[in-house]
């Protein structure tokens, strides 16, 4: 069966005629195109804009329904990770409408427009269309713009921009290991103890190689550079630790040799409080 | 204009071969000691590795495995190896006052020799890079089941980054020099109604400087094998084993593989189109080889350049890279001003390959050529200008974050431009659904998850958390594997019959077609989950947490890794024994197809002109091209043919413009 042509004279090339009808412009367009046993230039296609929208229509409703129903994302422990999770699910969410109209379009050509190659004859030669580019190239602008402003710039501003912070802690990278040294001078290597709700700055550095201090459950990241200062900032919302969530650590994401993939460090979020009692218990224990 | 002149040194210049060639019982020519020059070669470079070490162990003492012996001998190994191969013969002699000669060779032995037939040297090419792929294919699978379950397993973690190193070096040149090495250098001419390229003996240097590189590769684990990645980021680089010396000789002279091959695609579409090719006539896999060169002939150098400073680091004592003196985000910097265009380097060809492809099998012009061939430039130029977006976490500047995000979205709009010019072209059109297309509907798709996922990582906020993850990893193998090798895998399959003169088994390529598609995708899905959720990317062990993903993934990689022996099974069952194919078995239009298959020694047997546009299917009476002198002949033979319209095509009429509008 074939979707896309109204009359067949045997062979799918063939069309002989437009039907009548109030609909017949819409629904139907001549074309210039050769019939293969008359050499006339005639014939009548269905127009494809019609299942393809419905295809569209119904692919982005379920790619929709799917990206508000299941979260791909882990747990948050930060309100960074609002902000980046916020910008990951808007993401998707434009991103449905898109890559349903190409997924429409690809189903309705193996439906309504397969042909027998043996048979075939040639489609309508349709070259350009000034109308359809024009429109094409507005929307993927807009588009980009849009991703650029929001979540790009806003994102980048709420993640980045901030330079206050109640903590300092120093992140220092090493192969293959990190050393976390906390305001009041002590020095760790087991464990990264902070307090929630409240920003701290890390102040990253590298004494080797390249690292980076990746916090999964923070969303931040940014490289310890060999001779670099650098730095990233996070609020905690929560208490935790690495048995509620495997993200809480402090992962190396920049490869550093042979012992990177284990090159992680677990993360205690405790209240201010316990944080104090901690860094002076390290203190004192020196 | 006449036919191109003969390549230099062909068998009328050089006059050493006299004997007539010896044929075997079904006539083909018997090779006559056909690895004599490869065995030459290989000894020269023994040769000249031993005498580099020497030399250095002479002047300064040290052990044969000191990293500035391995250079030396290296250089002067290159040296031989081209020398042995036919350097001496084909520039040697010109140097004292001879006739520079080329391999004449007419059987299988001139796949062994240092032809100047482009199209000798695009199968080189394409059978030299299939083998590196199924080389890398075997690194990830013993990747793939290292990770299949957490802990260190089959490989430990040096080890495990060794490979992945190695598996991404191989992969990439395999990527870069893929589509356009074999087939730019095979069809790019043909497509322009040339006789060849315009520097035939520089594409016979260009490919003979690649086996050297897969050895050098392949070779470093004698010296203690490279970890840095593919990336080779210092101060990594500059401290790991002397592996990385032998990755850095290699990847400078891929760099000139690529330079040399983009200048001869370059000068060949500039000056040896055929009468009537204008540049608004040109197919577009030849618009998409050319703009590739142009990027390629451009930013090649740099890659080669921060490994020439990344090496001068190890054996000269400078200190580019160092954190106490220099800067190692310097070398982020010149990595990635290559790396980046690079990325275009491997898919731009895909995008001509797929879009060639799509006009022949859904029969119709090719939709928005115009804007397809602009953006395909347009990218060419944006591409040198979004480098940084991989350095959103290195620890440069703030304000560098906004301007590079900025060009990077600003990408995705010819980009866009790319997939319309595919759809408008799948539009209605009467889709023939053999292997290569169904091929490029697998293309499509993995090349637009490929696109809506890059957007995550263009943008700062979002690629904070997803950079050096299994994000990142699983969105280049949707556009590096899914835009590159799958426009190779549907190359391979389109040109196969003009390349071969044979057919390949049709039922068993559809079944490697959506084999593959469905494996990889199933392979790499779960991967884009593993990355947003915390496993980061070059580690051969992983918190539990991630194992069903990684198990899922592991499974799935094994049966991509097996389709691939359907795939060459098919290709060297049917080359050898499959079914004539005749000229034009897909019907298409472009001049490759007007020729024989396989085509003659210097493709044409009279010189084309060009008279219409190559993609006017459905346009009634449209012509490309046609051979005046073959015409003639024939109308001089058969003086009633030519009352047909057919045979007496309009010098100007089928062409730019007569096409009506349709609006669907």
């Amino acid at each position: 069966m074939r979707f896309g042509y109204r009359w067949s004279c045997g062979y799918d090339h063939g069309h002989h005629g437009c039907p009548d009808g109030v609909w017949r412009g819409v629904l139907w367009v001549r074309l210039p195109s050769v019939h293969l046993h008359s050499g006339r230039l005639e014939g009548c296609v269905r127009r494809s804009w019609i299942p393809v929208t419905i295809l569209w229509l119904a692919y982005t409703v379920l790619m929709v329904w799917a990206v508000s129903q299941f979260n791909w994302l882990p747990q948050e422990w930060a309100e960074e990770a609002h902000v980046v999770d916020e910008a990951m699910v808007l993401l998707q969410y434009l991103g449905a409408p898109v890559m349903a109209l190409v997924l429409a379009v690809m189903t309705w050509a193996v439906i309504g427009w397969r042909s027998n190659g043996a048979k075939r004859g040639d489609g309508p030669p349709q070259r350009d269309n000034r109308v359809v580019v024009t429109t094409w190239l507005v929307i993927t602008s807009a588009l980009a713009i849009f991703v650029v402003i929001n979540p790009g710039f806003v994102g980048l501003a709420e993640i980045r921009g901030e330079p206050n912070a109640d903590y300092a802690i120093e992140i220092q990278g090493a192969q293959f290991f990190w050393k976390v040294t906390y305001p009041n001078g002590a020095e760790a290597l087991d464990e990264l103890v902070i307090p929630a709700e409240r920003r701290v700055r890390y102040d990253v550095s590298s004494v080797d190689v390249n690292h980076s201090f990746w916090i999964p459950a923070f969303r931040i990241k940014i490289d310890a550079v060999a001779g670099l200062a650098t730095r990233a900032f996070a609020t905690a919302d929560k208490e935790g630790t690495i048995d509620d969530d495997v993200n809480l650590r402090i992962q190396c994401a920049e490869l550093c040799g042979a012992g990177h993939a284990q090159m992680a460090l677990p993360i205690r979020v405790v209240s201010e409080a316990e944080f104090i009692e901690y860094i002076d218990g390290l203190l004192e224990g020196e | 204009m006449t036919m191109v002149e003969e390549p230099v040194g062909s068998a009328a210049s050089g006059g050493r071969t006299t004997k007539p060639p010896r044929r075997t019982k079904k006539g083909r020519i018997k090779a006559r000691r056909p690895f004599r020059y490869v065995v030459r070669g290989a000894v020269l470079a023994f040769v000249g590795y031993v005498l580099g070490v020497l030399i250095v162990i002479g002047a300064r003492g040290g052990s044969p495995t000191d990293e500035l012996a391995v250079i030396a001998g290296y250089v002067l190994a290159l040296i031989g190896w081209l020398a042995g191969v036919g350097g001496i013969e084909a520039f040697g002699r010109q140097w004292v006052g001879k006739v520079p000669e080329v391999s004449t060779d007419k059987s299988w032995g001139r796949y062994f020799g240092f032809s100047v037939d482009h199209k000798v040297i695009g199968i080189q090419y394409g059978v030299t890079l299939i083998a590196v792929l199924l080389i890398g294919g075997i690194s990830a699978m013993i990747m793939r089941i290292e990770l299949a379950s957490p802990g260190v397993g089959v490989v430990d973690l040096d080890d495990f980054n060794k490979i992945v190193s190695m598996h991404g070096i191989l992969m990439v040149a395999v990527a870069v020099a893929g589509v356009i090495g074999a087939f730019g250098n095979y069809i790019v001419p043909i497509q322009v109604g040339a006789a060849d390229m315009a520097f035939p003996r520089i594409n016979a240097l260009a490919y003979w400087l690649l086996p050297p590189v897969a050895v050098g590769l392949l070779s470093a684990p004698l010296l203690g094998s490279f970890n840095a990645g593919w990336t080779a980021y210092a101060p990594l680089s500059v401290t790991n084993e002397s592996g990385q010396i032998l990755f850095n000789l290699a990847i400078i002279t891929f760099g000139l593989v690529s330079i040399l091959g983009a200048i001869n695609i370059i000068v060949t579409v500039i000056t040896m189109r055929a009468p009537g090719m204008t540049w608004g006539r040109l197919p577009i896999f030849t618009w998409a080889a050319f703009a590739t060169a142009l990027l390629a002939f451009t930013v090649t150098q740099f890659f080669a350049g921060a490994l020439v400073l990344v090496t001068m680091d190890r054996v000269a004592g400078t200190a580019f890279f160092s954190p106490e003196v220099g800067t190692s985000l310097l070398y982020q910097h010149i990595f990635w001003f290559y790396s980046h265009p690079a990325v275009y380097i491997m898919v731009i060809p895909g995008f001509g390959v797929i879009l060639e492809l799509t006009t022949t099998f859904a029969r119709k012009p090719l939709f928005a050529y115009r804007a397809v061939v602009a953006s395909m430039l347009t990218i060419v130029g944006l591409s040198v200008v979004v480098w940084a977006h991989h350095m959103f976490t290195s620890g440069m500047a703030d304000f560098l974050h906004g301007p590079f995000m900025i060009l990077t979205e600003a990408i995705s709009i010819p980009t866009g431009v790319i997939f319309l010019g595919m759809i408008g072209t799948l539009w209605q059109g009467k889709l023939w659904f053999r292997t290569p297309l169904v091929i490029a509907f697998g293309w499509l798709f993995n090349f637009l998850i490929g696109g809506i996922t890059g957007i995550f990582l263009a943008d700062v906020a979002t690629d904070i958390h997803l950079q050096d993850t299994y994000f990142v990893v699983a969105h280049f193998h949707y556009t590096i594997v899914g835009g590159a090798i799958f426009a190779l895998l549907a190359a391979v399959f389109y040109w196969f019959p003009k390349i071969t003169g044979r057919m390949y088994n049709e039922r068993l390529g559809k079944i490697f077609a959506i084999w593959v598609t469905v494996a990889f995708n199933m392979t790499f899905i779960p991967l884009f989950w593993a990355g947003m959720n915390g496993m980061n990317r070059r580690i051969g062990d992983y918190p539990p947490a991630y194992e069903a993903a990684n198990k899922f993934a592991s499974v799935w990689a094994l049966i991509l890794g097996a389709s691939f022996l359907l795939f060459v099974g098919n290709i060297v069952y049917s080359a050898i024994w499959g079914p004539k194919a005749g000229p034009n078995p897909w019907n298409a239009r472009t001049l490759e197809w007007l020729i024989s298959s396989p085509p003659s020694e210097h493709n044409f047997t009279s010189q084309p002109r060009v008279v219409g546009h190559p993609y006017d299917y459905g346009v009634e009476g449209s012509v490309h091209a046609y051979f005046p002198a073959e015409q003639a002949a024939r109308a001089a033979e058969q003086p009633v043919a030519t009352a047909t319209a057919v045979l007496d095509p309009p010098e100007a009429s089928g062409d730019d413009g007569d096409a009506e509008e349709v609006v669907t």
